[in-house]
């Protein structure tokens, strides 16, 4: 279970022409809650907040100001109980390049305190259904983009976490690849997961998605299941919502 | 306590896995010390040798012969050269000569009547070689002197003792045991320091601010693990680098001494060595090596946390190593341990007390002190550290 409460967030910084201090408001009042057994997508255009908000429902940055809750737990209060509930992924993470993908998820098994049986078998599952488990023995510095979010992947779901929390998960994957992971957040979801995921590939959320939110400038636009969200704004696909509301947000600032 | 151990069993896992760090770390400092201590060893030995066993070329002028039965006498370390061409001072700077002796010509004969003749001798002051050879000459001409001062007292029926009213004794107060003490006291907080710190440096680097840079940070961030565990682990990574460098490296020296002293000179030395370098003082430097070690691990921990990167980080970190060697040298001076203030002064009072140990004048209060002082500002460190990598600067403003 994730909730957000009217959360905010802005960060300060210079500009260096002007020489003064720039706020940039990344969430301005966010409220959205996913359910276990939900897939939840958030689009939106570059820095409109997406990785923000994920980074805080990850427990990896505080809010200014709202709450957010994850598994029952206030993300600020008990940072290291919601992060033991939940498996993130983001595109800014790399894997160590030292060790082969068994040696990195035994590590990471320990770290959040799996059974090391547990977590070898999990492991070595989650390399085989990524396609990778011919990899598993392999020193991870040579390994292609695509390979190392694999593993990323796979360290991010090693713990069974209740919740899953994707930013851009199928960046640099290819489309064979990018459909196993949108099976394996299927699974997820069916297994009774709570998933939100941030992507720019609109028909992937079409494809898997519950309820989408569109952010635009920090703010939260049409929390609703795709299909409603495609009558309600008589569109045909969500890139046309997508336009629509770019429009729109433009006009009303 | 558990997640600190398992990050710190990360980062030596990740230390195993090349190769190449391993050797420089374990099996370098092996081979460095005895290859740099015996080329010192041989160099000076071969220096020696060569100017010990070549005789010293003279030119002697001695028209009455007073001296050159002398000279004759003793080939191994003379040899009388033909008059030089040209200026005999040129053919001296020139090394044809190491020595030019110009004896008076009335020599015999003011010998004969009890007076006195001169000797003027020319050398190269600039020239060790040529030192030596005025050496060989002083050393070759006192016996002589003396037995010629013997003689003119027996003519005058006096004693021997008349032109003898002293002899000078020296004893040594210090034994060698005290005397290898004091020095080693000197030297080892210096050596320990630097081992230590630039044991630390790199490795402290390439786990902050490195994770940083390889972006990998954050999904260590992103575990169960607190913070502080991740600091702690992190720290007792470094701070075990900075004490295994420093042991390696001392425990190479140590081996390759030996080598240096040459054989049966070093058993002297060894076995005083040996005296100071008892269970209690050893213990007392370890213990006392640990807060410095926690008190360096810290520094560069700081440092390398607050940085973007590793250039930001190895900018920040490496002059550190001239702020430890400017330490060790203050320490290292004679008379600073009597001035009283310094013991509480952080990390100079450790260097102190570790002096001190090895001297045999070790204080207790001082001791205690220096370790009391320099673990409290480790442990503040280990706390703005941790503070540090709980801004989420640490993580997302790269
Ligand atoms: N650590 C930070 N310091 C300063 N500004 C930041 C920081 N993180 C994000 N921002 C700013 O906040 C805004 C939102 O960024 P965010 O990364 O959330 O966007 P996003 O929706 O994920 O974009 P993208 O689709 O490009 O990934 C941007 O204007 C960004 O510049
Ligand atoms: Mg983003």
């Amino acid at each position: 279970m994730i909730r957000l409460d009217e959360v905010h967030k802005s960060f300060t910084v210079k500009d260096r022409k002007t020489r003064k201090p720039k706020r940039i408001d990344a969430v301005r009042g966010i409220t959205l809650q996913v359910k276990p057994g939900e897939i939840y997508g958030l689009l939106g255009p570059n820095g409109a907040g997406k990785s923000t908000t994920l980074r805080m429902i990850a427990s990896l940055m505080d809010p200014d100001a709202g709450r957010i809750e994850v598994c029952g737990l206030d993300t600020r209060e008990k940072p290291e109980a919601v992060r033991a509930c939940l498996g993130y992924l983001s595109t800014d993470m790399n894997v160590y390049g030292r060790f082969t993908p068994r040696e990195l998820l035994r590590i990471f098994g320990e770290f959040q305190s799996v059974d090391p049986v547990v977590a070898e078998r999990r492991g070595l599952h989650l390399l085989e259904k990524l396609d990778l488990a011919d990899f598993a023995d392999v020193k991870m510095e040579g390994f292609s983009s695509g390979q190392k979010q694999k593993v990323s992947i796979a360290r991010a779901l090693l713990h069974d976490p209740k919740v899953v929390i994707f930013d851009e998960p199928t960046t640099g994957l290819d489309v064979l690849t990018a459909k196993t992971v949108l099976d394996l957040l299927r699974i997820m979801r069916d297994e009774g997961r709570t998933v939100i995921v941030s992507t720019h590939v609109m028909p992937m959320v079409e494809e898997i998605c519950d309820r989408v939110g569109i952010i635009f400038d920090g703010k939260l636009h049409g929390d609703a299941p795709p299909r409603d969200l495609l009558r309600s704004r008589n569109a045909r696909s969500l890139d046309e919502v997508f336009f629509q509301l770019a429009a729109e947000t433009e006009g009303g600032n | 306590m558990r997640g600190a151990l398992l990050i710190a069993k990360k980062e030596f896992l990740e230390l195993s896995k090349d190769r190449k760090t391993l050797f420089f770390v374990f099996v370098l400092p092996f081979l460095l010390y005895p290859a740099i201590f015996g080329m010192v060893a041989k160099m000076g030995k071969r220096d020696a040798d060569q100017n010990r066993n070549k005789a010293s070329r003279v030119y002697l002028v001695d028209p009455s012969g007073a001296l050159t039965g002398l000279l004759k006498a003793d080939p191994k370390h003379f040899e009388l050269m033909p008059r030089p061409e040209g200026d005999v001072k040129q053919a001296i700077r020139d090394q044809k000569l190491e020595l030019a002796v110009e004896v008076a010509p009335d020599a015999a004969e003011a010998l004969q009547k009890q007076q006195t003749f001169t000797i003027t001798a020319t050398q190269d002051e600039s020239e060790h070689t040529s030192e030596l050879a005025l050496k060989r000459f002083r050393e070759a001409l006192r016996p002589q002197e003396k037995a010629w001062i013997q003689n003119r007292l027996q003519v005058l029926n006096a004693s021997p003792q008349l032109a003898e009213p002293v002899k000078l004794e020296v004893k040594n107060a210090a034994d060698t045991a005290l005397e290898v003490g004091k020095a080693m006291g000197r030297m080892l907080p210096y050596l320990l320091m630097i081992m230590m710190y630039s044991g630390s440096m790199q490795h402290g680097i390439y786990t902050t601010a490195g994770e940083k840079e390889r972006h990998t940070l954050l999904s260590l961030m992103a575990t169960r693990l607190p913070r502080n565990q991740i600091i702690l682990g992190k720290l007792l990574y470094i701070f075990s680098m900075g004490v295994i460098a420093a042991l390696l490296n001392l425990l190479s020296m140590a081996l390759s001494i030996p080598s240096i002293a040459g054989g049966s000179g070093s058993q002297g030395a060894l076995g005083a060595v040996a005296a100071i370098a008892n269970p209690v003082t050893l213990g007392l430097t370890f213990l006392i090596m640990v807060p410095l070690g926690l008190f360096f691990a810290n520094f560069i921990l700081l440092l390398g946390v607050q940085a973007k990167n590793t250039i930001e980080a190895g900018s920040a970190i490496t002059p550190g190593i001239f702020l430890v060697i400017f330490l060790g040298v203050f320490t290292m001076m004679p008379g600073v341990e009597k001035m009283s203030f310094l013991s509480y002064v952080p990390v100079v009072n450790v260097c102190l007390a570790l002096r001190k140990l090895f001297s045999q004048q070790s204080n207790w209060l001082e001791y205690w002190v220096a370790f009391a002082m320099t673990v409290g500002l480790a442990g503040l460190m280990t706390f703005i550290s941790t503070r540090l990598l709980n801004r989420e600067k640490a993580l997302f403003n790269a």
